[in-house]
């Protein structure tokens, strides 16, 4: 069976203002195959929403290609999206009208119309739960609400393929889960593919059929969660929060030496949240050992008797995460 | 085509579901060409013009009254004083003798439009083709072009035509009469002869078609230009057709930032279609406000005339050409605030320079050509050719053709750089 997404070293780069470019997504290679939820991981500004534009014929790709069914996204854009359903991570609805409106608006514009159309938005609306509400303006919905007529705008035509670029962003946790829940049965109760970007491990770890992590516009890992575990080894990781105490950079070197089982040792400084901010992520110390709770006790003894004080203490199976930190040298979050 | 009426029919729904813009289309519109219109001078005096002349006939001859008559015939806008005053006292007499001295002080103080004293002699004069001395007294630039002025000079160039004919033909004829060895006529033949042949010559240049159709564009038209709800329809009509067009801008940008140009652009509809479904509803909301400010005219009693096509034509022209402008200009400003205010900006600066506050015919000449680098102006000549000075519909094209080549040369910027905003 032919895969229903196929990029081809996908680029693009865009022109700075002071006229220098920047390449923010470099040569990306990858398949999706009919009915699996795929999700892109990465941190803020790795390349996710432009991946994910250009692969919807929002932005021309500088070289490379992606086909859609069979279809070029850049030679036959028309037949390529009339097999996909767009649900981007901006509230992409018109204020001033219904969620009704709002469907039936787009509806009218994938080629429904009439009886059709009417049933399909019926079905749409009782999907996110939102029938009680279909003749309220979306300015008058909570964000969690706005983003399931979101989601059911995608839907509306019956796409094979559906895009989500994070679409859980700024929501409560109730909400999300909703969200979550509706992905899943996308493909359990449709069939549909779903390629799903996120920059939160803990649903790309919950959703996805594969993963492709992707840093620097680049895709730097692919596979079934299992493969990718796999690739930074059978580790557990301890994550220490330090106090505001400087590390010197021989520090995790000596202090790996002093413990038996641990094989690395890395070290993030303390950040601010933001510019301006007077609040700040913790130092820390990430340790990979194949025993983590077996270590963690001589770890925690070293630390206190060099003088660190010890905000934190959390031990991890592989995950996600870790291989992103295996892969780059830096947390998800930074 | 469905797709663009799709997109045109959403976003008027769209725009008539909030209620501030009924405020810019309806309500500002209407109170301003109202306000505008009447401080203007309303509707003016639609009835024929007529021009108060001061007329002394010192010959009372028949040749005198016959210039009187072709006085008339060349300009029936003439009301010779005190001959022709009315019940209504046009004249305003007030019951006095009309004398040189008071006539000369009517012309000075601008109660008349001008004073025309025939001298005594006239009628011999002209018999005897000896110089005749018409007195014309006028206020104002003797350089300007005058209608009254005019009038005489066609009215005494007929009558010189006639005695030079009569004159000469008197000369060939007395030639004639010693070449053949005849005897000479009487002067009594003669002087009949000369006269039979000077009223001939007359009726000749009365009944002599005209050749010439005169069209006033400025200067001595002026002063019915600004006729005020002439001037204010087609003023603010113009105007408020910028701020609602060139709104579309803050529109564009407001949908960019909230994703719904995006969302269109993924779905299965050409960029074009966008475009035009986008340009549609500007089209349609310019169109419509043209017609708001028009109505209020008719509603107010101001006559358009039988020129609607050659008024559709411009409206049709300008709210393309506003078009055009909107979306080229659209993709180059960053957010909605950015649009607005260049919007507002526009529309508050190329307004004024072209005409819609007040009639360029008034500005000094360097202030005209300036005004017609604003889109405005071509519109608002096009508006007074056809309101004020009875244009028709070939009299308007020029205007339409820059209003179009302007389209044109927008519309080119602005689907280059549509895309820009779709991304």
């Amino acid at each position: 069976m032919p895969p229903m997404v196929q990029t081809q070293k996908l680029c693009k780069s865009f022109r700075r203002s002071d006229g220098s470019m920047v390449d923010a997504v470099k040569g990306v290679t990858f398949d999706i195959e009919k009915g699996e939820i795929f999700s892109l991981l990465g941190p803020n500004g790795a390349g996710k929403t432009t991946l994910i534009s250009m692969i919807s014929g929002l932005l021309a790709p500088t070289e490379g290609d992606a086909t859609i069914g069979g279809f070029s996204i850049t030679q036959q854009p028309i037949e390529a999206k009339k097999l996909m359903g767009f649900i981007p991570q901006e509230i992409a609805l018109y204020p001033e009208l219904s969620a009704r409106q709002n469907l039936l608006f787009f509806g009218r514009m994938y080629g429904l119309g009439g009886k059709e159309l009417n049933r399909r938005v019926d079905e749409v609306l009782a999907f996110i739960d939102l029938a009680d509400r279909q003749k309220d303006r979306i300015d008058t919905f909570s964000g969690g609400m706005k983003r399931r007529v979101n989601i059911a705008v995608g839907l509306l035509h019956r796409p094979q393929l559906i895009y989500m670029d994070e679409p859980t962003v700024g929501i409560d946790p109730q909400n999300r889960r909703r969200i979550l829940d509706t992905v899943k049965q996308l493909r359990d109760q449709f069939q549909m593919t779903v390629l799903y970007t996120t920059h939160l491990m803990e649903e790309a770890q919950e959703l996805s059929d594969r993963v492709g992590i992707i840093d620097h516009g680049e895709i730097i890992a692919l596979g079934e969660q299992g493969e990718l575990t796999q690739q930074v080894g059978e580790e557990d990781r301890i994550e220490i929060g330090l106090g505001n105490r400087a590390v010197p950079a021989t520090y995790p070197a000596e202090l790996q030496a002093q413990i038996p089982g641990v094989t690395r040792i890395l070290y993030t400084p303390a950040e601010q949240l933001a510019e301006g901010s007077s609040q700040s992520t913790p130092a820390r110390l990430t340790a990979f050992a194949k025993r983590g709770r077996t270590a963690l006790p001589q770890l925690i003894q070293v630390l206190n008797k060099d003088g660190y004080e010890i905000q934190s203490v959390e031990v991890r199976e592989p995950d996600l995460e870790a291989v992103f930190l295996a892969l780059t040298g830096r947390a998800l979050r930074d | 085509m469905h797709s663009i009426l799709n997109i045109t029919r959403n976003d008027l729904r769209i725009f008539f579901s909030q209620r501030g813009n009924l405020m810019g289309l309806v309500a500002l519109p209407v109170l301003f060409t109202l306000v505008l219109g009447w401080a203007f001078g309303g509707n003016g005096d639609n009835s024929a013009p007529r021009l108060r002349v001061d007329l002394i006939d010192q010959d009372q001859s028949a040749p005198s009254a016959q210039f009187i008559d072709d006085l008339h015939r060349a300009n029936d806008a003439l009301v010779l004083c005190p001959a022709d005053n009315d019940a209504d006292d046009f004249c305003q007499l007030n019951g006095e003798p009309l004398t040189v001295e008071r006539a000369i002080a009517r012309a000075r103080n601008e109660d008349t439009e001008a004073l025309i004293v025939i001298p005594a002699g006239y009628a011999e004069g002209m018999a005897s083709f000896a110089p005749v001395q018409i007195d014309f007294y006028a206020a104002g630039n003797p350089t300007l072009p005058n209608p009254v002025r005019q009038s005489l000079d066609v009215v005494v160039q007929q009558a010189s035509s006639a005695a030079l004919t009569t004159n000469v033909l008197d000369a060939v004829l007395q030639d004639v009469t010693v070449r053949i060895g005849i005897d000479a006529l009487t002067q009594n033949l003669r002087s009949q002869f000369a006269t039979e042949l000077y009223a001939n010559v007359q009726t000749q240049f009365a009944d002599r078609p005209d050749t010439v159709r005169y069209v006033a564009s400025a200067g001595e038209d002026a002063a019915s230009v600004d006729q005020g709800f002439g001037q204010s329809t087609s003023g603010m009509g113009a105007m408020y057709v910028m701020f609602t067009v060139l709104g579309g801008m803050a529109v564009l940008q407001r949908e960019r930032a909230q994703w719904t140009l995006q969302r269109l652009n993924s779905l299965p509809v050409a960029p074009w279609q966008i475009l035009a479904g986008k340009m549609l509803t500007y089209f349609c909301l310019g169109m419509l406000q043209f017609l708001v400010v028009f109505a209020t005219g008719l509603l107010v009693g101001l006559n358009y005339g039988r020129n609607w096509p050659a008024l559709m034509l411009v409206m049709v022209a300008f709210v393309l050409c506003c078009t055009a402008i909107a979306f080229a200009i659209a993709p180059r400003v960053t957010n909605e605030e950015q649009a607005g205010g260049v919007a507002r900006l526009l529309a508050m600066a190329l307004a004024p320079l072209g005409g819609a506050w007040w009639p360029l015919e008034i500005v000094p000449p360097f202030m005209r050509q300036i005004g017609h680098l604003s889109p405005v102006a071509w519109a608002m000549d096009a508006f007074h050719d056809l309101l004020f000075f009875g244009g028709r519909l070939t009299d308007i094209l020029p205007e339409v053709g820059v209003l179009l080549a302007i389209t044109i040369l927008f519309f080119g910027i602005g689907v280059n750089s549509f895309r820009k905003l779709l991304a």
